[in-house]
């Protein structure tokens, strides 16, 4: 998509508009980066020597060196207490493989990640435009819309099991008008994972709607309003200038909504403990109550480091089909 | 809230006209609705009595049991626990959004030997589940003497913090136009000064955005408090929470209304780094 | 300043730092919130304490979830190990002497051991050792509502046997009242049933025969048949609407709302019911009776045979000497006579369960000096992994989601990969 007219240089013409005052971010050019064919000089090593080391030193101590520990433990049938002695190789993966409970966890987290693509993010990215807009009270719709991401799980978790309360919660009001038994959904084998699923839209797509509003706020209205005047409607311009320009923060947006599902954990345990009759487990909660609460750290960390590959191999596959050029 | 300040939030054109507008209106009202409504269950939980928790958990209280949130605001327990949770939280964002902001930078803008491994190096630490690395990790806390210590928890959730915080930084630094950047240079002007002078002030919402989720993060961090800390003046609130926890009940009453007190400071920090970030944005327009 | 001040006030700073070198610091951390027990232990420190300047002794709290997240790392650091700390006795005991993170005490209790009662002594030894002193045993019974009984025309007297018992809950069910109220969302409370089950159909060697893997271990023939029985009571539907997912503090508010007839549980229910109940005072204790589990004919086990827990205090290997003979003052009999007349716990020093004047712990503690055979909660034996199999598997056998085969199976299935 090109346009015809390029931003004026930042030298000339005053901030009439204030998206000029801001320097005129996000040129149609640019929504794809320009590489700069740029020698890298002193300033520039100077640059990376001082810039650099801070996050990769923290980084490697709090992050990759405990990560590669917990993954050698993965070898061991250890009970964490004291130092990992009992090295059993394989065993630990092989008690995976077939393992019916960690089938169960995979599907979950995959009904997740279809459910977060397929609901959470459209509904995000529809808010997002939505508050983005000039509505009274945009920021406050944005904080309460951002609200369940703040609430702590214990008291989400308590406050959805009350919710969904054959007797006292909303269920039970439901089915009570309805002269109907109460129903206990978070006792059904087969439809508990559906309450999990509404809990964790809920309590996730307000991250997602402000990374988009982060992103809608670097557009250059300057565009939009060029293009209302050459006769765009607004869906057009929500499909050829938006959208293309919001690109790289929706694709970020899809590559965490997946990550995080994967190692999605905190919401499961205040809500369903992994019940019922282990139903309701993603990989992680797996780990967490098979793993580390039976004092079988060995097998918990394998369990991580199977997730661990299987998020490796979808982050470079996507970020080399998708991201390409982000 | 001024049209100035109004005009930098909102980015997409032209107010809507008449019913398109009311619509949108009441779509929101209608979202916000169902999705306020377990957040004020939870405050309103705090209000009653803990036997009504069970038989009313959705309704208005019957009795209002206001004592209940005044106990624990005039209890000192309460200050210091937020003050210990907003001291770690604060210099976490801090920390996070310097540190990151700077690794983010040099991989938006400098290519050199191993960027794009060291980029992919940094990105494994969203790959991992937390909770099996706790014990390797608390033996390096032990290892640096940071147990007990209030850095014994900042740094690594920063850590923790900084995969996440360079992706989405280098993605908003790489759309500010490459243009500036070369003029810049033939100007004289070095990366540095670039980065402090342009690339931070221009970047005011991703920044803002970066910090909030640092600061959510770090707010409500239970696991790792719980093995760096002893001694309970240092504990944040998600460990005071314990205090309302015995053998016979918990306190749930109490629990939720704690928890409610709680949401209030991120609430602020909400509010005050979106409203910071305007002020930055539509003060100091950035002349070349 | 004058040379004579500054003398001065450094002689005071030195004297009053000099007692905090010599000061001996013993925590003992802990996971109680019964107010009563707290008040008793305080007391004991107190009196230590002025007994025995140059130590400190101190109760550190920690609330039970996060004492259990935390300990393995506490252990591993010499500064935050804790010299005294509670615990449940066996698998996760066992787990910590093999790290090494207990000390042997066997010849330090030797003297005065015997003035406890020999199951508990035993039940914090591992491998012949002695490595922590208990301080309280408890017993799982059925608490029933005495009214609720007599409307129904149940008479507790008359239940002795298995089937008597599910005659009982029969009644219960025809007269409109919900026989057994379970917190089967937490799952422990239902491993109640099971263990008994077993302990009544095998015997005193049920457990330990399985864990040595006689007759195929834990799908011997006894655990196979507790589970059908377990799944006979569950078929008459005696549990209240919802249970696979009440918790256990809401069980307890059942019981004290006087909904439900019956609740297999441990004594902590007598002070549990009344806070977690709609109007918070619940049942009167008049109105609560105790009753046996019953036995199973042909069974090898008695009546007289309890499952409850044993609780006390593991040394840890850093502790000085003084930690344990903090423990010998803990046990004195005037301590353990004050907890039974506060009905704080029921504490395990010989000839204690006179001082009770609460006639339901009354009751318990005479059952516990009677006993046959004691056994400890079968999910803290095992250890926490078959121990929450074993949990898992006694719901999924009442709600009648796995054949009583399957779940034994599964059970020794968790037991081999140990």
């Amino acid at each position: 998509m090109t346009a015809s007219v390029s931003p004026p240089p930042l030298s000339e013409a005053g901030p009439s508009l204030p998206s000029e005052a801001r320097g005129g971010l996000f040129t149609p050019a640019s929504a794809v980066y320009v590489e700069p064919a740029r020698r890298l000089t002193l300033n520039g090593w100077a640059t990376i020597a001082v810039f650099l080391p801070p996050a990769l030193i923290l980084f490697t101590v709090f992050v990759a060196l405990p990560m590669v520990e917990a993954g050698w433990y993965g070898f061991f049938n250890w009970d964490g207490y004291g130092r990992p002695e009992k090295f059993i190789g394989l065993k630990n993966y092989g008690y995976l493989i077939g393992n019916a409970t960690f089938a169960r966890s995979l599907i979950n987290n995959a009904l997740i990640i279809i459910v977060s693509l397929l609901v959470q993010l459209p509904l995000a990215l529809a808010l997002a435009l939505m508050v983005a807009g000039r509505i009274p009270g945009a920021a406050w719709f944005r904080m309460i819309f951002f609200l369940p991401y703040v609430l702590a799980d214990v008291a989400a978790g308590l406050i959805w099991h009350f919710m969904f309360d054959g007797d006292y919660g909303v269920a039970g009001a439901i089915t009570g008008a309805l002269g109907m038994q109460p129903y206990f959904l978070l006792a059904d084998k087969t439809w508990a994972f559906s309450a999990v699923l509404i809990v964790i839209i809920w309590k996730y797509f307000g991250f997602h709607m402000m990374l988009y509003v982060a992103g809608l706020q670097g557009i250059d209205r300057s565009l939009l309003e060029a293009a209302e005047m050459d006769g765009a409607s607004a869906w057009q311009r929500f499909w050829h200038i938006t959208l293309p320009l919001l690109g790289p923060m929706i694709r970020l947006s899809i590559f965490f909504s997946v990550v995080g599902a994967l190692q999605l954990f905190d919401i499961i345990v205040p809500l369903t403990g992994g019940g019922p009759f282990e139903t309701t487990n993603t990989m992680v909660s797996f780990l967490y109550y098979f793993g580390i609460t039976r004092m079988r750290v060995g097998f918990g960390s394998a369990v991580g480091v199977v997730l661990f590959f299987i998020c490796v191999t979808f982050a470079f596959g996507y970020r080399r089909i998708f991201m390409r050029d982000d | 809230m001024t049209d100035a300040t109004a005009d930098s939030f909102e980015v997409l054109g032209r107010r809507p006209r008449g019913p398109a507008s009311f619509l949108i209106f009441a779509a929101l009202l209608v979202v916000a609705g169902a999705v306020l409504y377990p957040v004020l269950a939870t405050a309103l939980n705090g209000v009653k009595d803990l036997s009504e928790i069970r038989t009313n958990p959705l309704g208005l209280p019957r009795v209002w049991m206001w004592s209940n949130y005044w106990g624990i605001l005039t209890g000192y327990r309460y200050w210091q626990v937020l003050g210990n949770s907003l001291f770690i939280a604060l210099f976490t964002v801090f920390l996070t959004l310097a540190v990151a902001s700077m690794a983010a930078f040099t991989f938006a803008h400098l290519r050199f030997f191993g960027d794009k491994f060291l980029l992919n190096y940094l990105q494994l630490g969203l790959l991992f589940p937390v909770a099996t690395a706790i014990l390797p990790l608390f033996i390096k806390i032990r290892d640096l003497g940071l147990l007990d210590s209030y850095w014994g928890v900042i740094l690594p959730q920063v850590a923790f913090s900084i995969a996440m915080a360079v992706l989405l930084l280098r993605t908003a630094f790489r759309q500010l136009p490459s243009e500036l950047l070369d003029s810049a240079m033939m100007d004289g002007c070095g990366y540095f000064r670039y980065f402090f002078y342009i690339t931070l002030p221009l970047s005011g919402p991703i920044l803002s955005t970066v910090g909030i989720i640092a600061f959510v993060g770090s707010w409500n961090g239970y696991l790792l408090p719980l093995v760096v800390f002893n001694s309970e003046s240092r504990y944040p609130w998600t460990l005071g929470l314990m205090a309302f926890q015995g053998q016979y009940m918990t306190a749930w009453q109490l629990v939720l209304a704690f928890i409610t007190l709680t949401i209030l400071p991120a609430i602020l920090m909400f509010l005050l780094a979106q409203r910071w970030i305007v002020a930055g944005l539509t003060a100091g327009a950035v002349k070349s | 300043m004058k040379f004579r001040q500054l003398a001065f006030l450094a002689a005071c700073v030195t004297a009053l730092s000099a007692p905090a070198y010599a000061e001996t610091h013993i925590t003992v951390l802990h996971v109680s919130e019964n107010a009563a027990q707290k008040a008793v232990w305080n007391k004991i420190a107190d009196d230590y304490n002025a007994a025995h300047p140059g130590v400190k002794v101190e109760f550190k709290y920690l609330e039970n979830e996060a004492f259990k997240a935390k300990l393995p790392t506490m252990l591993q650091s010499d500064d935050s190990r804790p010299e005294l700390f509670y615990s449940w006795g066996g698998g996760v005991m066992q787990a910590q002497d093999k790290a090494g993170f207990l000390k042997d005490i066997t010849k330090d209790v030797a003297p005065w051991e015997s003035e406890l009662a020999p199951t508990a002594v035993d039940a914090f030894k591992v491998d012949g050792k002695t490595v922590g002193v208990p301080f309280e045993v408890g017993e799982v019974v059925f608490y029933y509502n005495k009214k609720l009984f007599e409307k129904a025309g149940v008479k507790a007297e008359d239940i002795k046997t298995w089937d008597d018992f599910l005659g009982a809950v029969k009644k219960l069910k025809a007269a409109g009242i919900t026989p057994i109220v379970v917190g089967a969302g937490e799952k422990w409370p239902m491993h109640f049933y099971y263990a008994y089950l077993v302990m009544r159909i095998g015997g005193e060697h049920a457990l330990a025969d399985a864990k040595a893997g006689k007759d195929g271990g834990f799908k011997s023939a006894a655990f196979v048949e507790a589970g059908k029985r377990l799944r006979e009571l569950a078929e008459l539907n005696p549990f209240q609407p919802g249970y696979l997912t009440t918790s256990h503090a809401q069980s307890a508010g059942i019981f004290g709302d006087g909904k439900a007839a019956m609740d297999l549980m441990g004594q902590w229910l007598i002070g549990m019911q009344g806070p977690n109940s709609t109007t918070g005072k619940g049942l009167a204790e008049s109105d609560i009776g105790i009753l046996s589990f019953p036995v199973v004919p042909g069974g090898k086990g008695k009546a007289t045979d309890t499952l409850g827990g044993i609780n006390g205090w593991l040394v840890s290997k850093s502790a000085p000497p003084e930690a344990v003979d903090f423990l010998k003052f803990f046990s004195q009999a005037k301590y353990a006579e004050e907890a039974a007349a506060t009905a704080a716990y029921i504490p395990v020093v010989k000839g204690s369960e006179s001082a009770f004047t609460d006639p339901l712990f009354k009751r318990l503690a005479s059952d516990l000096a009677k006993t046959t055979y004691h056994q400890n909660y079968f999910d803290q034996d095992l250890g926490p992994s078959v121990g929450r199999v074993i949990n898992d598997a006694s719901v999924a056998v009442a709600a009648g989601e796995m054949t009583p085969e399957a779940a034994a199976a599964s059970i020794q299935q968790a037991a081999e990969q140990q």
